[in-house]
């Protein structure tokens, strides 16, 4: 059994705006083992990236979290103070970010945006960063390694930068790898290579890896557990085999039905009626009743919880 | 199928299609080259089918797309529409023929007029066009919106209070008004969330059966793509590199590209995990291609003749091009 990394016991993020205050994640639960990957799927709005940034400290104004508990090496990181937490980011923690050119500075080149991580945790001078940053660009795969560090971030393809995302993210060799919709931006042959790349890491440092997307085929690809993300709150979890083979809320079985498969072409593709409810007025009871096929009325005034259906397989749904 | 195919009436044709953008390099000493966007395509769309075209990105299939529209002139080659050539008309004549040729966008959000109401923007066409007005205008938009799905409660709204997807059906209806005869849909889903996609890859379909229309469906998502599509054209680096009917090309591609890119796809079913044929490397920089065939730079195939000799598009089976020197099945 392997232990346990990560628990994020029932978090809760607010934003307070204008027009009223907005549940962004209300009451997530789940936990991250070592060198274990779990995938939080979910569409836009569903709250997974806000839960991803509140592990790092880094929501952003006018949110606040507003509850709940992130444990992380016995240390709640809520909880601690900042100079703490700012040691734990980039070191033991690590986040790869959606788009590769806004989360690279363009004035500064590779090897030295790479090598501040080193310098900064583990007190390298300059010249021992240099010679790690062109490790860890061969390490993730990029040729001529030692011309790139002395590259900017605007003369590389966005295959590379994120590449070079992930070798800052390594560079310290963290515990626990944060991966935010790591290949949307990028084509299918460049996704293919550094989803390979993301799972290699898994075996040989034994990292916990935070996968959060939105493509299932993505979720099939890599991971080893699956939380399911609606409206703030965690529909189902349940390890990826179980998750794809005995899904169990419908709001996963719509989003099953509903991707087109290369492997078997269907006439007609399953949907979700409707659209993502707005978050300054999410319905009554259970979030998913207008437009969940199941609903009843009891799904219209009360709120179900998260239970257990199967050996680590939980949903949130009263009619399954 | 195919022989069904074979009494199809060819609607749109692209013939050498090129399309060079000039890029000007340097600060003291100022040079032109030329990006080389679309370089020589040859296409046929029949009429009542839906060509895909897919690719990465920086492929050309965006700017194929605008080209068979006339909204951009192209360097050399020609496109015929119906039997007209849409580069020598003039621009009142391709402004009549547009009624006929209609596109679908991307990016619901930036190809609404945010000040306009939902009835002012997809009654704009028909009445630029001079088609319709007053009550007949209201009714026909009306029409319209329960078409794709929305209704009449609509019609005094803006853009902003609808989400991507019902945007994406706002685009629908706009493009629908004219009654085209072909629909270019550049990219219509990658926007929108997985739930929203099949909703609206679903509403194309009807649509298509409805009205007869023809698409030329551009994407870089395979799986959609293979859903809506009769055929499909694979274009890299601005010259496609294999065109077949759709189950042809997902089941025995020709050419090694189109092999990588299946194999590159996460297929949604974690027990069919396998190992990816991956490619090396990075698109090249299309303003200075590879010499002889373009992919040789990432193809686990080349060899010393890929270097040197572009290969040709030709014909396999009935329907089924590739160009390449060393295909993969014959």
């Amino acid at each position: 059994m392997s232990t346990s990394l990560l628990q994020i016991d029932d978090l809760k993020v607010q934003f307070k705006t204008g027009e009223g205050v907005v549940p962004s994640v209300n009451g997530v639960t789940f936990s991250v083992n070592e060198g274990e990957t779990v995938a939080v799927v979910g569409e836009s709005g569903c709250g997974k990236s806000i839960t991803s940034l509140s592990i790092l400290g880094l929501v952003p104004s006018p949110g606040e979290i507003s509850g709940g508990t992130i444990k992380f090496g016995g240390k709640d990181l809520l909880k601690i103070k900042k100079r703490e937490l700012r040691k734990l980011r980039g070191n033991d923690i690590s986040m790869i970010f959606q788009e590769p050119m806004t989360s690279l500075n363009p004035v500064f080149s590779i090897g030295n945006q790479i090598g501040e991580v080193l310098r900064l945790h583990q007190k390298l001078d300059k010249k021992q960063a240099l010679n790690k940053a062109v490790e860890m660009l061969d390490l993730v795969g990029i040729p001529d390694a030692e011309k790139v560090v002395s590259r900017f971030p605007h003369q590389l393809s966005g295959g590379m930068r994120q590449r070079v995302m992930i070798a800052m993210a390594l560079a310290c060799n963290p515990k626990l790898l944060i991966a935010d919709e790591p290949t949307t931006a990028l084509d299918v042959t460049i996704q293919a290579q550094i989803l390979e790349l993301i799972k290699k890491l898994k075996t040989d440092f034994n990292t916990g890896v935070i996968m959060i997307t939105h493509d299932l085929g993505v979720v099939a690809e890599v991971a080893d557990r699956v939380v399911v993300m609606y409206a703030g709150e965690v529909v189902e979890e349940a390890p990826v085999n179980e998750l794809f083979a005995n899904p169990k809320h419908p709001y996963t079985k719509g989003l099953l039905s509903s991707i087109p498969n290369v492997d078997q072409v269907v006439e007609e593709l399953g949907t979700i009626e409707g659209s993502v409810p707005n978050p300054l007025n999410l319905p009554k009871g259970c979030k998913f009743n207008p437009r969940c096929p199941l609903a009843t009325e009891r799904c219209r005034k009360e709120s179900p919880v998260l239970e257990e259906v199967g050996p680590a397989h939980q949903k949130r749904c009263f009619n399954v | 199928m195919t022989q069904v195919k074979e009494k199809k009436k060819t609607l749109l044709k692209v013939t050498g299609l090129k399309k060079h953008f000039p890029v000007t390099k340097g600060f003291i000493k100022k040079e032109t080259i030329p990006l080389k966007a679309v370089d020589g395509i040859d296409l046929e769309i029949f009429e009542g089918e839906t060509l895909g075209i897919v690719g990465e990105s920086g492929c050309g299939k965006s700017t194929t797309g605008q080209m068979m529209l006339g909204l951009l002139p192209p360097t050399e080659g020609t496109v015929t529409f119906e039997g007209k050539d849409l580069t020598s008309l003039s621009k009142e004549e391709l402004r009549r023929l547009r009624k006929d040729l209609q596109v679908i966008f991307q990016d619901p959000f930036s190809s609404l007029n945010p000040r306009m109401t939902i009835e002012q923007l997809i009654g704009e066409p028909l009445k630029i066009h001079g088609v319709m007005q007053g009550k007949q205008l209201r009714n026909e938009v009306i029409r319209l919106l329960k078409t794709v799905g929305l209704g009449e409660h609509h019609l005094k709204r803006h853009p902003h209070e609808f989400s991507g997807g019902q945007r994406q059906r706002i685009g629908i209806a706009r493009a629908l008004a004219l009654k085209p005869k072909i629909i270019i849909c550049d990219e219509p889903v990658s926007a929108l969330d997985v739930s929203i996609q099949a909703q609206i890859l679903n509403l194309l379909r009807k649509l298509q059966k409805e009205f007869k229309l023809t698409y030329v469906f551009i994407a870089h998502g395979l799986p959609a793509v293979r859903h809506i599509s009769d055929r499909v054209a694979v274009m890299y680096l601005g010259k496609v590199v294999e065109v077949a009917d759709r189950d042809s090309l997902f089941e025995k591609p020709i050419h090694p590209y189109t092999e990588a890119l299946l194999s590159a796809i996460p297929i949604p079913d974690p027990t069919k995990r396998k190992e990816h044929k991956l490619l090396e490397g990075d698109l090249p920089n299309p303003s200075n291609p590879p010499s002889g065939c373009r992919f040789h730079t990432r193809c686990p195939y080349a060899q010393e003749v890929c270097k040197m000799k572009d290969p040709e598009l030709t014909e396999y089976h009935e329907g089924h091009k590739a160009a390449c020197h060393f295909p993969l099945q014959q």
